[in-house]
């Protein structure tokens, strides 16, 4: 019954992701229409419309990734139904809190709330206390889910097995690590480590909100906090969507299964450590910060996305050079998105250097490399997902049409709409400006473009959306 | 500087797309026979190494570049005060009262010679970001209340230079800005 559960939630995950996807993507388009000045929204609305569009996006595909992964994680371990439905209730109930609280009660101190902004109340007194209650709500759910999934994993493999140390040393060890068990469980413990750091960010938020003004917060130290989550589950979504990919990648290709080798145990144990101080880099402009973490930062955005990257890379490009493949939507979503994630990679990098950051923080450069990573990358992690698990699982099977015309789009679109944040970034423009300053000659311009290119992609993700939505709502309207 | 990280990063993206599709076209054009890579570990190792070693120099050449260290042996020729607060920038050559901050009307620096900034918040986090005439950004710290960021910097080219808030403060964020002049 439970793996049947599983699946059922699986294929509700799917649903819920797309539909907050493609509403997501419509705030998106907004947000630039009205920057082009073809539309106008108020200030606050504006804001509000980026505070869920922001937030609706990192939850929606940290969700997939971790449903992703528990779906396949049930290959090799017993996983808790309950833990899994218990986060999607928690999911549903935390995400209406965190949309009436924006679009209903004008909550838009952005989506990273950064300390004290959510304190100085500009839109109804109640939606700041509903919008952290939304985050407590969710983090709650999620820790339960990534601590029973950590505690699934351990019951089968020991601590050193589960990160895969024994295949330091020995070229052929006595248990084998599964690449998927490796990179899930260094994800996992990435994630509970930031949701640690986000109980500790909500407890000092709401004792400040509770005291009125008695206790009042170090803006430093809760900033450092906020990144170190914010951050830390921006990046670890990314490596859940890799664990799946390690997993089905050679599968749909029709390869032999890929193997954790040495080099691979190695890369991923640096990136678990890496990745939890890369986040010092959104502090670079705060001088005040100790100049040894400026540097740390540094050093650890380098290094956290060197070996991850680098061995992935590599095993995908040697998987397929000069290998017959079977080519699908599937294994082909997942090839462009390790392509866009690196390209997206190396925007991050350059920014991720102190002396181009002073040029480059908080104008469109940002979410020029962090939409290249996400809405070109993690997101074609989980649509190949999303797309094999439906087809595989469907009773409603069917010959996938449109592949081609569904790639063209999202490339064409993708491509396009980044393009404009890239130029704009290197023109200074700022980001989160509701509408731009008439000295800012282009910024009309490329917000027009990126917002046209950003309906083609709207376009390819609904002609996706449709067929793994049919054939996920069979999934889950069928008797078990 | 900007366009060359542009120009930096379209080559990188360029050269990494290139790949990609040889690729996958030496994949789609392979016949029964599984030929792959020769050497698959050995080009790997190299990669990686090569990877590390240009990520190494990049490190080692930009680091010294940090604003932290920038002119950080030198007097400055002239000190400004800056309180950010939503939605305004209030300048002054003297220090700022936060309970009554009051700043000068205008403000004039020298070219060529080192300024520097002493920026601080009264209310939320804000940006201060400066500017050329041109509307690139030359230099930039963030305002945070409780804390006083240095910045400094020596202005090459006269003209009217224009200071952004960079960090999302709220509904006026947009509009907050402000001018001085370097002779």
């Amino acid at each position: 019954m439970e793996a049947k559960g599983i699946k059922k939630n699986t294929a509700i995950w799917i649903l819920a992701v797309l539909v907050l996807f493609v509403l997501s993507i419509i705030l998106g388009i907004i947000m630039r229409l009205n920057q082009g000045g073809a539309v106008h929204l108020e200030p606050g609305t504006f804001y509000a419309d980026m505070t869920v569009h922001g937030i609706t996006m990192i939850g929606i595909w940290f969700v997939a990734g971790m449903a992703g992964v528990n779906f396949i994680m049930e290959r090799y371990v017993k996983t808790s139904y309950w833990a899994n439905t218990f986060a999607l209730v928690m999911t549903v109930i935390g995400v209406v809190m965190l949309w009436v609280s924006t679009l209903i009660g004008d909550f838009h101190a952005g989506w990273t709330f950064l300390y004290p902004l959510p304190f100085k109340i500009a839109w109804s007194a109640w939606a700041t206390p509903m919008f952290l209650w939304a985050l407590a709500v969710l983090g709650v759910g999620w820790l339960v889910w990534v601590l029973s999934l950590m505690a699934a994993l351990l019951k089968k493999y020991s601590i050193s097995q589960v990160f895969a140390w024994q295949h330091f040393r020995n070229k052929n060890p006595e248990v084998e690590t599964p690449p998927f068990v490796l990179i899930s469980m260094v994800s996992l413990l990435g994630v509970l480590t930031c949701l640690i750091a986000a109980v500790v960010l909500l407890v000092l938020l709401f004792a400040e909100y509770y005291s009125h003004g008695t206790f009042v917060n170090d803006a430093l130290l809760i900033k450092n906090l906020t990144y170190f989550f914010g951050h830390t589950i921006a990046n670890e979504m990314l490596y859940l969507g890799l664990a799946i990919i390690y997993e089905l990648f050679p599968e749909i290709s029709g390869r032999p299964k890929w193997k954790t080798t040495w080099y691979v145990a190695i890369a991923w144990n640096l990136t678990l450590f890496f990745v939890l101080l890369a986040f010092f880099h959104h502090l670079y402009m705060d001088f005040v910060q100790p100049q040894g973490l400026q540097i740390v930062g540094q050093l650890a955005s380098y290094l956290a996305s060197l070996p991850s990257a680098g061995v992935t890379v590599f095993s995908v490009i040697v998987a397929v050079y000069r290998t017959k493949i079977k080519w699908s939507l599937s294994n082909l979503l997942f090839f462009i998105g390790i392509a866009g994630w690196v390209i997206g990679g190396v925007g991050a990098v350059i920014d991720a250097t102190i002396s181009n950051n002073f040029l480059l923080h908080n104008t469109l450069w940002v979410p020029a490399h962090f939409h290249s990573y996400n809405a070109m990358g993690n997101v074609l992690f989980s649509l190949g997902f999303f797309h094999w698990f439906s087809v595989e699982y469907s009773k409603r099977k069917g010959q996938e049409r449109l592949s081609s015309l569904k790639l063209s789009f999202l490339l064409l679109g993708g491509i396009g709409f980044l393009a404009a944040f890239y130029v704009a970034g290197a023109e200074s423009i700022p980001r989160r400006y509701s509408s731009y300053p008439v000295e800012f000659t282009s910024a009309k311009l490329l917000a027009t473009l990126g917002a046209v290119f950003a309906t083609v992609y709207l376009i390819a993700i609904l002609l996706f959306f449709s067929s793994i939505f049919k054939r996920c709502l069979n999934m889950v309207l069928q008797r078990s | 500087m900007q366009y060359a990280l542009l120009l930096l990063f379209l080559v990188l993206a360029a050269v990494i797309a290139l790949v990609f599709i040889i690729v996958y076209l030496s994949s789609a054009k392979s016949d029964d026979e599984l030929k792959g890579m020769a050497n698959p570990l050995q080009k790997r190792f190299w990669f990686l190494l090569i990877l590390f070693v240009c990520l190494g120099i990049f490190a080692f050449i930009t680091i010294p570049r940090s604003p932290y260290y920038l002119f950080a042996k030198e007097q400055p020729a002239k000190v400004v005060h800056v309180a950010a607060g939503q939605f305004f920038f209030t300048m002054s050559y003297k220090a700022i009262n936060p309970d009554k901050p009051e700043g000068e009307m205008t403000i004039e620096l020298p070219v060529n010679q080192l300024v520097e900034f002493r920026v601080t918040s009264l209310d939320v986090n804000h940006g201060f970001a400066i500017y050329s005439p041109s509307k690139q950004i030359v230099a930039q710290t963030q305002a945070m209340p409780g804390y006083v960021n240095v910045l400094r910097w020596k202005f090459k080219e006269p003209g009217t230079y224009t200071v952004h808030c960079l960090e999302y403060c709220g509904m006026a964020h947009q509009v907050m800005q402000t001018t001085f002049t370097v002779k």
